[in-house]
C-alpha cells in the first residue's frame, strides 16, 4: 500500500527545536530551509534524503502522530511522551538536549506553612493530568486535576487552584510567580521515539536512523 | 404510535455509547465475507469451527492467560445462579476451556478455529472500538517446533489468502526478560522501573538501572531486527540456559517458517513482552507496512487445568485487517422492471446476477434502475449495462 513512500519524522514546535537540529545535522540529515521559516504555512518538508521528510507539529501531537503511524518517528520531550504512555511507542534514544523537570510548584507561603505527606486530595492545574494523577496515585494521593494548555503559573495567584504540575526549566518562571517547587516528578530530556509497526515492518532504515541520531547525540 | 417523532428525537436515537457502530451495506457483507474466507483457510487445514458462547461465568473466563483481561471485561450478574458473568474480551481462553473439558478425549493435537465478537470495557483515543471482532485458530496438545511454526505460517497464509500485501510477521521470546529479571537482586523498584524502560526500548535507562544485567539486556534489545541479523546477534550472547533454550527455541521456529516462506519479512524480537505476559513459549505479532497498528498476534502458552497441554495459535484483529484490505465496491445488480418473467428472473440468480425486483409499474424503468444504484436493466430478455 504505502511500501515505498518516505519514513516521516515528527519535529516538535518551541523549545526543543533548537536543540535538536545540530543534532541531526551530525547524523547527517539536512533540513530545507523553508522548514525554519516561521513564517511558512507548509508543514511537510524535504530532507537531503529521498526517504525522509519531516512534519513540524506542536510538541504535545507528536506522540499522537506517532502513535498512529502517521508519523514512523519523531523527536519529543520524555514529558510528553510520559503524558502519552503508548504501547506503540518505543523511545529507544536519549538525546540529552532540551534537559528540564516536571514538578509540583505552589505559592510559598503555602509550602512554608504544609507536610506533603499530609496530602489525601489536590487539586492541581496542569498540562500533564495523566502524569499527574499516576504520580499521586502512586503515593495514595488523589489528584483532581484541571487541564490547562499554558499560563500554568498564573493559575495559583488568581484562585483557581493552589498547586501545578508543570515543566521547570531554571524556576525563574516560577519564582515570578511566587510560586516555589516542592516535589519532581521526573527529569525531562528529549527523545527520539519510534512506531512499534514501523520499526518491525522496516526494521533496516528505521533502525539505520535511529542509530544515526543515537550516535549524533552522544557525540554532542 | 400518536405522535411522528421529532427530527431531534430521531437523531438522538441514532447515537450509540461510545465505542459501538453500525456497520452499513458493503462493509458488512464485506467484513463477513473476508471472515469466512479466512476461516475457509483455517477448515482446508483441518482446524474444525466451534462456537463458544458470548457469555460466561468470570471463574472460567478468568482462568489461567484469561486473567490478562479482567480488567477490560464487561461483568454481569446471572439472575439464574447468583453468580458474575462477564461478556468475552477474548475467545482464546474459551477455545482452551473447549478443548480441556468437552473435547478432552479427543485425539491431539487438536486443531480448532473460530470467529466471533467480543465486547471491551475500555477504549482509547488510538483504537475506540468496544465491540471487535476476532477470528482466531488454535493447535493443542502439540509440542514440537512443526507446532509452533504451523499457526504462524496459516495465519500469513489466511492473510494472505484475502489480500492482505507487505505482510511482516514479528517473533518474540515473551519469557526471555522474566528469566533474567528473576535472576538478579535488584530492589523490587528497581526492576519495575527497569521492566518499563525495557519495554520502551529506552537503552539509556536499561544501561543506568540494570546493574550487572546491563550488558546482556543492551545486547538482546540490539539484536532485535531482521531475523538472519537477529540470530546472528543472538548466537553470542552468554545467557542462563532457560533464557538460551527459550532463544533457540524461537530461532527454530524461524529457520521452519522460512523454510516454507523464503519470502515473507521476518524480525525478531527477544525483549519485546508487552501483552505477551501469559505466554509461556514463543509470541508473535503480525503487521502489515503501511497499517497502523496489529493485524493479529499469537503464540504459544501453558493451557490451565486439566491435562495441563500446550497450546499454539493465533488471533486475527479484523478492524485492523479491513484496514489493510482496499474498500469494498458495490457488486453489479441486475434491475429486473416489472412484469419480468419469474422464471426468467430464477435463471439469472443462477448465472450469479444480483437481481432488483420492480415491485410496483415503473413509467421509466432505466430511470428507476440508476436510482435503485444498479448498474444493469434486463432489456429485451438480456442484462445490459446502463
Amino acid at each position: 500500500m504505502t511500501a515505498n513512500q518516505p519514513l516521516i519524522l515528527a519535529l516538535p514546535k518551541g523549545r526543543i527545536l533548537k536543540a535538536i537540529t545540530p543534532i541531526l545535522k551530525r547524523a547527517g540529515i539536512e533540513l530545507e530551509d523553508d522548514f525554519f521559516n516561521e513564517s511558512s504555512r507548509r508543514l511537510q518538508f524535504h530532507t537531503n534524503q529521498a526517504d525522509l521528510e519531516v512534519i513540524r507539529v506542536r510538541s504535545f501531537d507528536t506522540a499522537t502522530f506517532l502513535a498512529f503511524g502517521a508519523a514512523h518517528l519523531a523527536i519529543a520531550g520524555s514529558d510528553v511522551l510520559m503524558e502519552f504512555d503508548h504501547p506503540e511507542i518505543y523511545a529507544p534514544v536519549d538525546l540529552n538536549v532540551g534537559h528540564c523537570r516536571l514538578a509540583v510548584a505552589e505559592p510559598a507561603e503555602l509550602a512554608a506553612k504544609e507536610n506533603p505527606q499530609h496530602w489525601s486530595h489536590l487539586r492541581i492545574a496542569t498540562k500533564y493530568p495523566n502524569v499527574t494523577r499516576r504520580h499521586f496515585a502512586a503515593r495514595g494521593v488523589q489528584a483532581e486535576c484541571i487541564k490547562l494548555n499554558g499560563a500554568m503559573e498564573l493559575a495559583p495567584g488568581l484562585g483557581l487552584c493552589r498547586r501545578i504540575v508543570d515543566l521547570v526549566e531554571t524556576g525563574s518562571t516560577l519564582k515570578a510567580n511566587g510560586l516555589v517547587e516542592v516535589e519532581q516528578i521526573a527529569a525531562v530530556s528529549a527523545r527520539l521515539a519510534v512506531n512499534r509497526a514501523a520499526l518491525k515492518t522496516r526494521p533496516g532504515p528505521v533502525k539505520d536512523l535511529v542509530d544515526r541520531i543515537g550516535e549524533a547525540a552522544l557525540a554532542a | 404510535m400518536s405522535h411522528p417523532d421529532s427530527e431531534s428525537e430521531l437523531t438522538k436515537r441514532a447515537l450509540l455509547p461510545a465505542g459501538l457502530r453500525d456497520v452499513l451495506p458493503l462493509d458488512a457483507a464485506h467484513e463477513a465475507a473476508v471472515i469466512e474466507a479466512l476461516l475457509a483457510r483455517c477448515a482446508s487445514h483441518g482446524y474444525e469451527r466451534v462456537k463458544p458462547p458470548l457469555v460466561e461465568f468470570e471463574t472460567s473466563l478468568f482462568a489461567g492467560p484469561g486473567a490478562a483481561m479482567s480488567d477490560s471485561t464487561f461483568r454481569l450478574m446471572d439472575p439464574v445462579s447468583q453468580k458474575m458473568m462477564g461478556v468475552r474480551a477474548d475467545m482464546t481462553v474459551q477455545i482452551a476451556r473447549i478443548a480441556t473439558t468437552r473435547l478432552k478425549q479427543e485425539p491431539r493435537p487438536l486443531r480448532l478455529c473460530y470467529a466471533g465478537e467480543v465486547l471491551r470495557v475500555s477504549a482509547n483515543q488510538l483504537s475506540p472500538e468496544r465491540q471487535l471482532v476476532q477470528v482466531g485458530a488454535e493447535l493443542l496438545g502439540g509440542d514440537s517446533v512443526a507446532a509452533d511454526a504451523e499457526p504462524v505460517l496459516l495465519a500469513v497464509e489466511a492473510l494472505r489468502s484475502i489480500g492482505v500485501t507487505d505482510l511482516s510477521v514479528d517473533l518474540t521470546a515473551p519469557r526471555v526478560i522474566p528469566i533474567l529479571l528473576a535472576g538478579s537482586d535488584l530492589p523490587a523498584d528497581t526492576l519495575r522501573s527497569l521492566r518499563m524502560a525495557i519495554d520502551r526500548k529506552h537503552t539509556a535507562e536499561v544501561r543506568r538501572l540494570a546493574g550487572d544485567l546491563a550488558p546482556v539486556l543492551t545486547q538482546l534489545m540490539d539484536a532485535a531486527g531482521s531475523w538472519q541479523d537477529a540470530l546472528g546477534e543472538l548466537s553470542d550472547i552468554e545467557l542462563p540456559e532457560a533464557a538460551r533454550a527459550a532463544i533457540d527455541r524461537v530461532a527454530a521456529i524461524a529457520r521452519s517458517v522460512a523454510e516454507i516462506e523464503p519470502d515473507l519479512a521476518m524480525t525478531i524480537d527477544p525483549v519485546e513482552n508487552r501483552g505477551f505476559e501469559y505466554y509461556t513459549g514463543f509470541g508473535f505479532s503480525l503487521f502489515a507496512r503501511g497499517v497502523r497498528g496489529e493485524l493479529g498476534r499469537g503464540g504459544r502458552y501453558q493451557v490451565d487445568g486439566g491435562d495441563g497441554i500446550g497450546s499454539t495459535g493465533f488471533t486475527l484483529y479484523m478492524e485492523t485487517v479491513l484496514r489493510a484490505l482496499p474498500d469494498p465496491t458495490r457488486p453489479e445488480r441486475l434491475y429486473l422492471p416489472s412484469g419480468t418473467a419469474v422464471d426468467q428472473a430464477r435463471a439469472l440468480r443462477e448465472q450469479g446476477w444480483i437481481t432488483i425486483a420492480a415491485l410496483d409499474k415503473d413509467p421509466d424503468p432505466a430511470l428507476e434502475a440508476s436510482r435503485l444504484g444498479c448498474t444493469h436493466i434486463l432489456k429485451d430478455g438480456a442484462p445490459v449495462a446502463l
